[in-house]
């Protein structure tokens, strides 16, 4: 019996379409995120895309969206009977109640599963796709997918199907059972998301977390590359008992639905027989009016009224289906998380200002306004003939218009609705985060109005495929293929927004700056694309078949007929709309402005590489003096520049050439004065690169003037992004963008190793080596050296310029401001110039005027900015040596892009960070305070100092700023609270690491990677300034600052620094520190154990523990290799725990540093009370892959 | 009023459902006989526009159905054979709906038309329910009511007595005989004691083709002294039916009582009656069956 029954409900869902469409979603889901470059899941760097841990993480990931589609499957099997009217006759049969719903429960699971298996084939099947890069494929092991489906996917579908059984048994609804879904979902990410930000918690949710994320990730957490590439997670420890977890719930969901699912139905209870007896009395009271002669219509009275009720009957529909309700409970849940965490750094929220949460609404919202247009476009067309009503709708006086015209509204409506919805859950979270300047300008303007007309416009195209399609599904199946065929298009290169359907481009808000950077474009091609959409429209409404049986070919009749009048003027307004918006967008994007496409410029850009590279290493004389002359005319996008350099030969070699690069793609140069020489190679059309002979040779130590002219004009609307540089309020130009540099330099050069492969080249280009002497007469900057600078800048009277300088004069000339900026000793050759509408809030601290200029509703975090560049000056004056400015600026610029940059005492800062930050809990990490000591770090560390373009280079400048800053940090917050930002950055480090493409480096060795400069760095430096002496390294650190300072080549290399701490090094315990920290990649592992306290007689205690450790050094692929340590490491004793609790100083009962060798030993540790806790590295300032394990609880005893 | 002249439709699959249908119909009620599968719903379609006919014109009043169906459509109230409802939208509310569509433009005309329609064919009590839940009989009157909205001068009705009980079906016929006085109502059905009983003209269609067209009064009366009847054993059937032209069998107390179709007396104690419309409606079939040389079946 229950064999029957299971084979009939795996058949039955078999044939189901939920069946073919689930599993074909899911493929192609799963498809594009193997074969499509832009989305990965799980794999990226050096992890292969076919690799067992992409496979897992994908089948994992897949399995928590799979919810809704088991859902389907299983609640199906309870709601089916009711709706269908056949369960009473089912239930009335001998069939027993165990085997009737296992017997179909195990049907719609199996089929579920099936379902599933179209995940990890479309992976298989997709990793043989011919246009995969090779280089991202490992072998072929049918095992890893066998081994992820049995151990993630099984389990996964089997709980949430016996879950959500367990609902539809008890719930009769498959609404209800979807409510149920949505729920789950809700608190499923509420509680990893606040367990998950704690990391005392990762252990409990590794166990707990229902979908096995936790345990895999609990068991790959460190996995470097060959360990991804290679390992299958092993079902043993957490991951065992977690799936054991997850099966045996599932066994108890099955016994829930089992209990409460009952085979009669429920009848009314005696208040709701009650309720419907007093709702049927009051029905009964009223009597209709009737007449004897019935009212005759009036055909042109009832447009409005036609309008208004099919309307109103078209949105009540879709707003009361399962589908829509589904839909926005999943956008609701999806952008939840994506708000609340919105702009967090550093694990520090931000304040929930509205500019900087559009984009992340769009980004999790998005899909489901995209989503209704499509399927709703499809259910308001088939409806009626669905629904068995067309024919009664079709022989009525109902004019055709009254088909289109309502639905296209009911869809307007719905959609805004809908991102109405979106606007008051992100207020929502505003009001939560206890922000309460709603801003429902901003929302209208930035997000539902622009939005709306998109999705409509989306809607329109779906409507009219619909209404040639011979069915519901073709039409939906067709709006698939434009989707994918609208990505496809654009990437292989057919980008123009004139012939892609809807599109309007990206537009950028900004608090500061509004809608401009793609906000008219936007509305232009929108105007256009309104015309080709009235045009659609029209023929969606002559196509509109009316009756039975019309084919395409019999409504083609209709036609001329159905064309005449109004809808031929609509169709010919619409191409007047579109005809001349489309001109006169094709004369600003394509001929006053180039169309290039991405792939053109690629292409460019290798062949650039190719015919050029071959004159880096051609020595050229150095820029000493610069003068500059800026005229921004930031509102009409318009900016003058005139400058006159001064060169001197310091190359030691005579120079026979001056190479001229001079690349942006927005600023012309319009003349170069070289003296004394004939223009050899002008290649600046295509590649801004010019050779000028000079007529004589310029001498060792030569000078030369030389003076240029170059504008920045915007000229029309591009195809591409708009310049988000020179804009009306918050231009932020850096002088590469308008200033001619001499050399070829690397930095624009194509960096992606696949799209180099492409191209014929080498696959990256290296840097030189940290033994190359020659290549340190350059510097990582690039082709610049010190320079004295007088830069006068004008911009329009409403705004405040700022250049790198020492004020000298600041006027209104002519209605504009003008301000003139000179440097009072050396620069690097490197100047920010930004203009903005600034409110300044201003401190003098010992002489240096700080200054925070700042859009006027950002200025929350100006004073803490302020005290941090106190602070940090007074630390860095006093340890590493003068502070070359008497000024120091930090400058607002518009959230285009978000970083904080330092220029000569003049710090451009993002308006998406630190200006935005939420400080208000002490017990997040105040980054405010870190990035701007950081930032004011480099003013020495780059604007004293500048190390050589080579192996190590960025760690003389990211590294010393990193540990400039963290020293600042320890003084404001103490050592206690240090170790939040080392884990932080420890934790960035290690995960990082997987993802190395090319090798991880040494410190020493680093070629400009982030992870190991900046996070690893920072780590290291903390340790040896704990074991070395914070002001023994501060000593040594002043002094390579005193030798390098304003130095031009040979500039400093990280053997500089290395040997300086090599000579702090006091024993050879000390020096292999050194050198394990700087010079390889080193891992370590403490752990500790077995701890018992003992009471002495002098009413102290006595603690011994097992410590246990080893060292690991790690080759450049993450191949590791054991390494003797024998090392003094922290031991400490506590009264709470330190990896989880904020400490104070007196919970720190003894820190002491122990000798410990590799293997177990055991230590002790005596103290004056009993400890709770003690531990070895307790502070984590070790590189260690488990750090939780170094800290034990003290045995009672 | 409404004349069909050449109407004939052919299906893409080659079914030719509407073979040169020619018919005038007047004010009053005008029964449409016919098997199921005779193109009555095709025929009863094309004239409510809802499908255009291969060739043929239709006219009505003076307007060409397929050339300006707008003006048709105005004048129209079609119940169609089988129809659906949307789902969670009550009785009341379809019908202000459906008053809206035909054109009843405002909130008190459409009050009047929808309250009267409502008490007409007795679905008052259930208004306030969903019709998605009605029965079949509920469903059907909502279809008449709904049929009736505007003072419809041609009104098309297929198969509206299907799943009526006796009493529902009585008043249905009532309500139409009294609308049916001054405009075309032409009722598509395959029960012949509908028609019998309320149409002063009628035609009988069978394969596509009109077979029989006046009133039945007339038609009875031609088939005056040819119609014969006798009861015989159930057993017997086949014996008879192989030496007769059995046109109809009807049982009676277990025993059948069959009518043959003969110009003279068939003999073995037949017995001459007069017939009844059913008489001329199987006799139809029958010669209809025999012309397109296929075997009689029992009727």
């Amino acid at each position: 019996m229950f064999g029957s029954i299971f084979r009939f409900e795996l058949g039955y869902q078999l044939r189901n379409p939920v069946f073919i469409v689930t599993a074909l979603i899911f493929f192609l889901l799963t498809f594009g995120a193997v074969t499509l470059e832009d989305i990965q899941i799980g794999s990226g760097g050096n992890i292969h895309v076919n690799s067992p841990y992409a496979i897992a993480q994908t089948v994992l990931i897949m399995s928590l969206f799979y919810m809704f589609a088991t859902t389907a499957f299983v609640a199906n099997v309870v709601v089916r009977d009711d709706e269908s009217g056949f369960g009473p006759m089912v239930r009335s049969t001998r069939v027993s109640k165990f085997n009737y719903l296992l017997g179909r429960f195990s049907g719609a699971f199996f089929a579920a599963l099936l379902g599933f298996a179209a995940i990890p084939l479309a992976m298989l099947i997709g990793s043989f796709m011919p246009w995969l890069d090779q280089e991202t494929l490992g072998t072929t092991v049918l095992a890893h997918y066998l081994h992820a489906f049995l151990v993630f996917a099984v389990p996964n579908v089997l709980i949430t199907s016996a879950i959500f059984f367990a609902v539809a048994c008890v719930a009769r609804s498959m609404m209800l059972s979807y409510v149920g879904v949505v729920v789950f979902l809700v608190l499923y990410f509420l509680l990893t998301g606040l367990a998950g930000s704690q990391p005392e918690y990762r252990d409990t949710i590794a166990l707990f977390e229902p979908f096995g994320l936790g345990a895999f990730a609990e068991t790959t957490r460190y996995w470097s590359a060959e360990e991804s590439n290679n390992l299958v997670s092993n079902v043993e420890g957490t991951l065992l008992y977690n799936r054991l977890l997850v099966i045996g719930l599932s066994l108890v969901a099955l016994l829930v639905a089992f209990w409460r699912y009952s085979f009669s139905e429920k009848g009314l209870s005696p208040r709701q027989l009650r309720k419907e007896s007093v709702k049927k009395q009051r029905e009964m009271s009223v009597s209709p009016s009737v007449v004897t002669a019935l009212p005759s219509p009036s055909q042109s009275a009832a447009a409005w009224p036609r309008l208004i009720a099919r309307t109103r009957l078209e949105t009540g529909l879709i707003f009361r289906s399962p589908a829509f309700f589904v839909l926005i409970l999943l956008g609701l849940t999806n952008s939840g998380g994506a708000l609340w965490f919105a702009n967090e750094l550093y694990g520090t929220p931000s304040v929930p200002m509205t500019f900087a949460l559009v984009l992340p609404l769009l980004g999790s919202f998005g899909i489901i306004p995209i989503i209704i247009a499509i399927y709703f476009a499809g259910e308001l067309v088939w409806r009626d003939r669905e629904r068995g009503m067309n024919e009664i709708i079709d022989s009525t006086a109902l004019p055709n218009w009254a088909y289109f015209v309502p639905k296209v509204v009911a869809v307007s409506l719905v959609l805004i609705a809908t991102l109405c919805i979106a606007v008051l859950a992100a207020m929502l979270v505003q009001m939560a985060r206890g922000y309460f300047t709603l801003e429902l300008d901003k929302y209208f303007f930035w997000f539902v109005l622009p939005f709306s007309i998109d999705m409509l416009m989306m809607a329109i195209l779906a409507v009219f495929l619909q209404s040639l399609s011979p069915s519901k599904y073709v039409g939906w199946g067709l709006m698939a293929i434009y989707l994918v065929a609208s990505i496809t298009l654009v990437s292989i290169g057919f980008e123009h927004p004139l012939y892609n359907f809807g599109e309007t481009g990206f537009v950028r808000v900004s608090d500061m700056n509004g809608a401009e950077l793609g906000g008219s474009k936007s509305w232009w091609l929108r105007l256009y694309w309104t015309g080709v959409c009235l045009i659609i429209s029209v023929l969606s409404y002559l196509f509109w078949r009316r009756g039975v049986g019309i084919s395409i070919s019999s409504q083609m009749r209709r036609v001329p007929a159905r064309f005449k009048g109004k809808p031929a003027l609509v169709a010919l307004l619409g191409l007047m709309i579109s005809a001349v918006s489309g001109a006169w967008l094709f004369h600003q994007m394509n001929v006053i402005n180039e169309y290039v496409t991405s792939d053109e410029l690629e292409e460019k850009l290798a062949d650039y590489e190719k015919a050029f590279l071959q004159y880096e290493g051609i020595k050229q004389p150095s820029v000493v003096d610069v003068d500059l002359k800026v005229d921004l005319y930031p509102e009409v996008g318009m900016a003058f520049f005139e400058g006159v350099y001064r060169l001197t030969n310091d190359t030691g070699e005579p120079v026979t050439e001056l190479h001229v690069v001079f690349q942006d793609a927005y600023s012309d140069l319009l003349d170069i004065d070289i003296p004394r020489s004939t223009l050899s190679l002008d290649e600046s059309e295509d590649y801004g690169y010019q050779i000028f002979t000079l007529d004589q040779p310029m001498l060792p130590e030569e000078e030369m003037t030389v003076s240029f002219r170059s504008e920045r004009i915007h000229k029309a609307l591009t195809t591409s992004g708009a310049d988000s540089r020179l804009v009306s309020n918050g231009t932020f130009l850096n002088n590469s963008e308008f200033s001619p540099q001499f050399g070829f330099d690397r930095s624009v050069l194509l960096q992606d190793r696949t799209t180099r492969r492409k191209y014929d080249l080498p696959a990256e280009l290296r840097m030189p080596k940290l033994e190359d002497e020659a290549a340190r007469d350059r510097n990582y900057v690039g082709n610049v050296d010190w320079v004295m600078s007088d830069i006068t800048v004008t911009t329009s009277a409403g705004q405040i310029p700022i250049a790198p300088g020492r004020i000298t004069a600041d006027r209104m000339e002519e209605g504009r401001r003008v301000v003139r900026f000179e440097s009072s000793n050396p620069i690097l050759g490197v100047f920010s110039i930004q203009s903005a509408d600034y409110a300044i809030t201003a401190r003098q601290h010992d002489g240096i005027s700080l200054e925070i200029y700042h859009h006027p509703e950002h200025g929350f975090n100006a004073e803490r900015m302020l005290d941090a560049m106190a602070i940090s000056l007074d630390y860095f004056q006093a340890s590493f040596g003068p502070y070359q400015f008497d000024y120091a600026r930090i400058i607002e610029f518009p959230g285009y892009a978000s970083f904080a940059q330092a220029f000569a005492g003049t710090v451009p800062y993002s308006e998406r960070i630190g200006f935005i930050a939420n400080a208000a809990d002490d017990n997040d990490i105040d980054y405010v305070t870190y990035v701007t000591a950081h930032e004011y770090g480099h003013q020495y560390w780059a604007h004293q100092l500048i190390s050589a373009y080579m192996q190590g280079g960025t760690v003389l400048v990211e590294t010393m700023a990193q540990y400039s800053a963290l020293m600042v940090m320890k003084q404001m917050y103490g050592e206690e609270q240090i170790r939040r930002f080392l884990k932080y950055e420890l934790d960035a480090y290690l995960s990082a690491r997987g993802g190395e493409v090319i090798e991880e480096l040494p410190l020493n060795r680093v070629e400009n990677q982030g992870y190991i400069h900046y996070r690893k760095g920072a780590v290291v430096m903390y340790l040896l300034q704990d074991r070395l002496g914070e002001e023994r390294v501060n000593l040594m650190l002043a002094e390579l600052l005193a030798r390098y300072r304003f130095k031009s080549q040979p500039f400093a290399t990280s053997t500089d620094l290395v040997n300086g701490f090599k000579q702090l090094a006091r024993d050879d315990a000390e020096r292999r520190l050194v050198s394990d920290l700087l010079e390889e990649i080193t891992l370590y592992d403490f752990s500790a154990s077995d701890a018992t306290a003992r009471a002495l007689p002098d009413g102290g205690f006595e603690t011994t523990f097992t410590v246990a450790v080893n060292k690991h050094y790690a080759d450049g692929k993450g191949v590791e290799r054991d390494a003797e340590f024998d090392n003094w490491v922290d031991v400490g004793a506590f009264t709470k725990r330190p990896d989880y609790d904020a400490l104070e100083p007196e919970n720190v009962l003894s820190m002491t540093l122990k000798s410990i060798k590799s293997g177990r030993q055991t230590v002790s540790i005596m103290t004056d009370e009993r400890p709770i806790y003690v531990g070895v590295d307790p502070y984590s300032k070790f590189i260690d892959r488990k750090g939780d394990d170094n800290i034990i609880e003290v045995a009672e005893n | 009023m409404l004349s069909l002249n050449g109407v004939t439709h052919v299906y893409p699959n080659g079914t030719r459902a509407l073979n040169d249908i020619n018919l005038e119909i007047p004010k009053g009620m005008f029964g449409l006989l016919g098997p199921n599968g005779a193109g009555k719903s095709t025929l009863m379609r094309s004239i409510a526009t809802l499908q255009t006919p291969t060739s043929g014109s239709m006219t009505f009043d003076g307007i060409d159905i397929e050339s300006e169906p707008e003006k048709i459509r105005a004048r129209l109230g079609y119940l169609p054979q089988d129809f659906g409802v949307y789902p969670r939208v009550t009785a009341y509310d379809l019908l202000d709906h459906m008053a809206v569509l035909k054109g009843i433009a405002t909130k008190a005309e459409r009050k009047d038309t929808v309250e009267t329609l409502l008490a007409q064919v007795n679905l008052w009590d259930a208004r306030k329910k969903a019709i998605a839940g009605f029965s079949g009989g509920m469903r059907q009157r909502f279809g008449i009511a709904q049929a009736l909205i505007g003072n419809p001068d041609l009104i098309i009705t297929d198969e509206p007595t299907a799943g009526l009980d006796p009493e529902e079906r009585n008043r249905f016929l009532n309500l139409l005989a009294e609308i049916g006085e001054s405009v075309v109502v032409i009722l598509s059905t395959h029960i012949v004691e509908d028609v019998a009983d309320l149409c002063p003209r009628m035609a009988v269609i069978v394969s596509g083709q009109v077979q029989l067209e006046g009133s039945p009064s007339d038609l009875i009366s031609d088939t005056h002294g040819t119609i014969w009847e006798k009861t015989i054993a159930r057993a017997e059937m086949s014996a008879y039916a192989e030496r007769f032209h059995i046109i109809s069998s009807r049982l009676q107390a277990g025993r059948s009582v069959i009518h043959v179709l003969s110009e003279a007396d068939p003999g073995e104690k037949f017995e001459s009656v007069d017939g009844g419309l059913e008489d001329v409606y199987f006799t139809t079939l029958a010669r209809s069956r025999a012309d397109s040389d296929r075997p009689v079946v029992q009727g």
